[in-house]
């Protein structure tokens, strides 16, 4: 059994709550972070897509980074990136296919979805239940 | 899981991990100029360190660099006391005499009370503290572009003979993470500079925003497997691309798991 | 031809033995370094020439032999005549058919090549009588200038390789190492720490691969003595080496040669060359089970690549900087494997110990440090060069009996000992014995085995100022206090010697050197400022003459002197106006001249051609 995102583009408004929550999640030294998640227009009108880290097989963003500092979390099942090793050379920002690896400029830090160390608080507050997160079987 | 005392506090570690990382972990203020987890320690700005003892030690002490001190079971560390703190004040006050108009040392010696260097200042002051994280990044990275050269109070940091580096890719890795910010680059155009060397920006194929340099893509795709039409776009559109082409199987199916 | 057996390296000793004997007379010519500078080769040709000219009996072109250093370079070129031992010094070719004709063909001395006792200029005949040989005690140096380092025959015939068979068949590896141990036999690098502990440290950590290495890269200013031993000893080193491999358990070894002795590279290629042939090097050594082999590395030409982290660095290929660590390289050395580093000295006296066994070796020289010690003797002294003593021996005996005192019976000065990391040592010293414990307690070091002597007209303001300048190009230049710190220090010996210092400045100077010394990354570093500091606390007076009254009492401090012609003495000869080559001297021929102060640019032209002593210094 893993954990995934459920997302039922139907029901999303693009409210931008889990964009929100996800911000100030991951706030630091009082800081507001960047999300890394975004409701983004899905092609039809108020069609919203919820695009977030797929946590991919063989991910792209692990394969270009040259000092090993995304890693894999077995806790939580993501890719997290250790913020410490980074050095912000903007290779897996450029190499995720899904645009899901982002450089937080308030920061300073290139940011990734880390599932919120295993229960993402963008899913809670998700008012209209598009976006939850659940044990599915793959 | 080992148990250390530092300051007076009893503190848990992993075996083996570094005596600074441990330090960071506890918040205690301890300055570090030559330390970056991306690459090995190299005890170079000597500021971090610390005086270490054990029970069995009889009082005997000991001053090491704490970034590449491995904490072991019964360790007694002390950071601050009043021979590191001098210690420090010299070290700050001799980077002082070679980097006097550095804002990044400036703030650090005011902390420490050094306003001014006691000692004799170089003639021709650059922002370099010759930590070697340019030189040591750059070769974790792989491209081993620059280096140290030269020993002694003459050592600087240079690409080699000091031309454009023929091995440099433009990613910027060695100025974002100097702590001075002592190594230059421009973006202008769609042009980086950066060692003297010139390198094209990649654009995003729909709002022609700047991305990484044509060099780094190239050595990505190649060494790392990586499709080199993934570098056609940058982050937002890849996301906005995401969006549509998810809506789209939504509207199929009316239902998309991720 | 490969040696199989011990017991076949002794019927091969015995042979070569008798070759080396059968000559009625031999002549020795010394092939080191500084004789080969002096003309060395010359003379061997001029043997070679004569004898081939001249047909003398019993003699031939073969009972010339080729050395390695004596010790006595300033003296070369040198012939010595055995088996009389006649010592000859300072030969030209041309004086070797009168060498031929009157001491080889008849037993003549010929009293004008004999070497004059500086101090009551008597002449010596004898080699052994030599004082600058008399009081040596030759354990290290034991083969040079005896046997030709080319000929590893040579070196088998004066018993070599002889420790190397008993250990193989008599020993094990622990008892090699408790040998070692109860020897107090001390590292020869410049810490003295116990090689037997070392070993064992290296034994006791599991691991497939152990290394050996030999750190044959003498930095130091005027050292000359690794240099001397590698070129003129090599085979010395080598079973050194193994013997250190068997007890540790090493299968690959590695000398690291400073880059500026060629010389001592191509002897050590030869040597291992000639043992790979006789099966000393190898697999199954001497038919035991016993495997290794020794490869040489070539020096990254610089002081620091010496320090034992920087050179294991050095020797895997990567640039040669010291890292900091705190595991010891013992432990976790050349390519992270246990790794033993022993100075070239040091292991020079293994084949000796294990001969001899333990309890000789530490009747030599003083408790906690026993054997003897190399010195290179220069400076002002009368005999300088390569000396071995027993541990212990005093400074006085060095300098006044081996060295012959001080040149032209100048008051001395001071010693300074340990090259760049050690200390100087004034008169009261002079009495100290030479050995670790007490110079390291005197504020100086062993160090590698420099040793410089001064005299009244050496200003240590200046010899501070010295070894700081060459601490300060040879730094590695990766940690701040030693970068920065040593830069900042002789800048402020610069400012004292120019006559610009303040008391502070000293007090500044020590306090800096306190942190130098705790801060630094390396030993480069951690002894950088001891010239300064002994300097200070022994000719703290001269400090505070430079900057009180601006004087520099030994005349040497450019901005504190002045040059000036005592008119009485001046006889108008001319010859310091042609020197001077800034035209600050005027006068007419015989009538006293006159030197202006404004153009003087102090660099002492005029005193060095003034046959009169007519320019004071002051
Ligand atoms: C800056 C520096 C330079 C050194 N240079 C030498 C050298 O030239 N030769 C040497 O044998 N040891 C040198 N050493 C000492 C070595 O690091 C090491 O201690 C020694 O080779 C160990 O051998 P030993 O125990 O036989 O003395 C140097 C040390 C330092 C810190
Ligand atoms: S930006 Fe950071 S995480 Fe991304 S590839 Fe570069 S170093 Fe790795
Ligand atoms: S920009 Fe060039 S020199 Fe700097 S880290 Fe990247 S490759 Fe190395
Ligand atoms: S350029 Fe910057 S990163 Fe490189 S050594 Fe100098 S201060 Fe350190
Ligand atoms: S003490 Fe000097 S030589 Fe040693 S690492 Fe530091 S800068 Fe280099
Ligand atoms: S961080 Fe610079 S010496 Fe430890």
């Amino acid at each position: 059994m893993k954990s995934r995102f459920i997302v039922t583009p139907i029901l999303c408004t693009g409210c931008r709550t889990c964009e929100l929550a996800c911000s100030f999640t991951h706030a630091k030294d009082g800081k507001v972070g960047r999300s890394r998640i975004y409701p983004l227009n899905g092609g039809f009108k108020d069609l919203y897509v919820p695009v977030v880290c797929l946590q991919c097989e063989d991910p792209a963003c692990v394969k270009s980074c040259l000092v090993d500092a995304i890693y894999f979390n077995e806790n939580t099942g993501a890719y997290e990136i250790n913020t410490e090793i980074c050095v912000r050379c903007m290779a897996c920002v450029a190499a995720c296919p899904f645009g899901c690896s982002l450089f937080d400029t308030q920061q300073n830090l290139v940011i990734k979805c880390d599932l919120c160390g295993g229960d993402p608080v963008c899913a809670h507050f998700c008012p209209t239940k598009a976006l939850t997160y659940k044990s599915i079987a793959v | 899981m080992v148990t250390v005392t530092i300051n007076g506090k009893l503190v848990r570690a992993k075996e083996g991990e570094m005596l600074l990382a441990v330090l960071r972990r506890e918040k205690i203020d301890i300055p570090a100029l030559c330390h970056h987890e991306a690459v090995e320690p190299y005890g170079a700005c000597r500021l971090c360190m610390v005086e270490i003892t054990r029970k069995e030690w009889d009082g005997w002490k000991n001053m090491v660099t704490s970034c590449l001190y491995p904490v072991a079971d019964g360790l007694i560390i002390q950071t601050h006391t009043t021979d590191l703190i001098e210690l420090r004040k010299t070290i700050l006050d001799l980077y002082l005499a070679r980097c006097p108009n550095t804002p990044e040392i400036q703030d650090l010696a005011a902390q420490y009370g050094v306003m001014q260097t006691s000692y004799e200042q170089v003639a021709d002051p650059n922002d370099c503290i010759l930590c070697g994280l340019c030189t040591r990044i750059c070769d974790r990275m792989g491209f081993s572009a620059i280096s140290a050269v030269n020993r002694g109070h003459g050592r600087e940091i240079a690409p080699p003979l000091k031309n454009a580096p023929p091995d440099c890719v433009g990613c910027l890795a060695c100025a974002l993470n100097c702590p001075t910010n002592y190594i230059k680059y421009t973006d202008i155009g769609h042009t980086r500079e950066i060692w003297g060397r010139k390198f094209e920006l990649l654009r995003d194929a729909k709002t022609g925003q700047l991305t990484i340099t044509k060099e780094f893509a190239e050595y990505l795709s190649k060494h790392r497997v990586i499709p080199q039409d993934y570098f056609d776009l940058n982050d937002e559109s890849h996301r906005k691309e995401t969006a549509l082409s998810l809506g789209k199987i939504a509207i199929w199916s009316r239902e998309v798991p991720q | 031809m490969k040696i199989v057996s011990p017991k076949q390296l002794e019927q091969l000793a015995a042979e070569y033995k008798k070759t080396a004997d059968r000559h009625k007379k031999m002549v020795i010519v010394c092939c080191g370094t500084g004789c080969l500078a002096n003309g060395a080769q010359k003379i061997v040709d001029a043997f070679a020439e004569c004898l081939s000219r001249r047909k003398v009996k019993d003699f031939t072109v073969e009972a010339v032999k080729k050395t390695g250093c004596h010790g006595f370079c300033e003296q070369g070129p040198l012939v010595v005549i055995e088996p009389q031992g006649t010592f000859y010094t300072k030969v030209k070719p041309k004086d070797i058919e009168t060498i031929i004709e009157k001491s080889i063909e008849n037993d003549e001395v010929i009293e004008k090549f004999l070497f004059t006792n500086p101090k009551d200029g008597r002449k010596i005949e004898k080699y052994p009588d030599v004082p600058f040989f008399s009081h040596q005690h030759r354990i290290a140096l034991r083969n040079l200038g005896k046997i030709a380092p080319f000929d590893i025959r040579e070196y088998i015939a004066v018993d070599g390789y002889k420790a190397l068979a008993k250990v193989l068949t008599t020993m094990t590896p622990d008892q090699v190492i408790d040998e070692i141990t109860k020897s107090e036999l001390r590292g020869r690098g410049g810490g003295g720490f116990s090689a037997g502990k070392k070993w064992r440290t290296c034994r006791n950590v599991p691991s497939d691969v152990h290394y050996v290495i030999c750190n044959g890269d003498e930095g130091d200013p005027g050292a000359f003595m690794d240099r001397s031993i590698m070129e003129g000893d090599p085979h010395s080193v080598l079973e050194g080496m193994m013997i250190c491999a068997f007890a540790v358990g090493a299968k690959q070894g590695y000398i690291y040669v400073r880059d500026e002795y060629p010389l001592a590279v191509i002897h050590l290629q030869k040597a291992i060359a000639d043992c790979e042939e006789h099966g000393l090097l190898g697999d199954k050594i001497l038919g035991a089970d016993f495997s290794f082999s020794i490869r040489i590395a070539r020096g990254a030409g610089a002081f620091v690549c010496g320090e034992s982290s920087a050179l294991m660095r050095s020797v895997a290929g990567e640039v040669g900087e010291p890292r900091a660590k705190y595991i010891h390289s013992v432990i976790k050395g050349l390519y992270d494997q246990p790794t033993v580093l022993n100075n070239v000295e040091t292991f020079v006296n293994v084949p000796v110990i294990i001969n001899h066994g333990a309890d000789w070796f530490r009747k030599i020289g003083v408790p906690k440090n026993s054997g003897t010690k190399v010195f290179s003797l220069v400076g002002k002294v009368r005999n300088t060069g390569l000396i071995e003593v027993a541990m212990g021996t005093t400074m006085r005996e060095i300098i006044y009996d081996i060295g012959g005192g001080i040149i032209d019976g100048r008051p001395f000065k001071g010693v300074q000992t340990g090259g760049p990391s050690g200390g100087c040592l004034p008169e009261s010293k002079l009495d100290l014995p030479v050995d670790f414990d007490s110079l390291t307690e005197a504020g100086s070091m062993m160090g590698s085995g420099g040793m410089i002597v001064m005299d009244d007209k050496t200003c240590m303001v200046d010899v501070a100022r010295y070894f700081l300048q060459f601490l300060v190009s040879e730094s590695c230049g990766k940690c701040v206090p030693c970068r920065e710190g040593l830069y900042q220090l002789h800048k402020l010996t610069i400012k004292i010697c120019e006559g610009n210092g303040t008391e502070v400045d000293i007090e500044k100077m020590e306090k800096l050197s306190q942190q130098i010394v705790v801060g630094s990354l390396c030993g480069l570093g951690k002894s950088g400022p001891n010239p300064l500091l002994s300097t200070i606390k022994y000719y703290r007076d001269e400090y505070l003459a430079h900057i009180r009254d601006k004087k520099c009492p030994a005349g040497v401090c450019r901005n504190l002197i002045t040059y000036r012609v005592i008119p009485e003495l001046c006889t108008g000869c001319l010859a310091c106006i042609t020197a001077c080559a800034y035209h600050a001297i005027t006068g007419q021929k015989k009538e006293p001249h006159v030197i202006n102060q404004d153009l003087c640019e102090k660099c002492g032209a005029c005193v060095a051609v003034c046959k009169h002593d007519a320019i004071e210094v002051s």
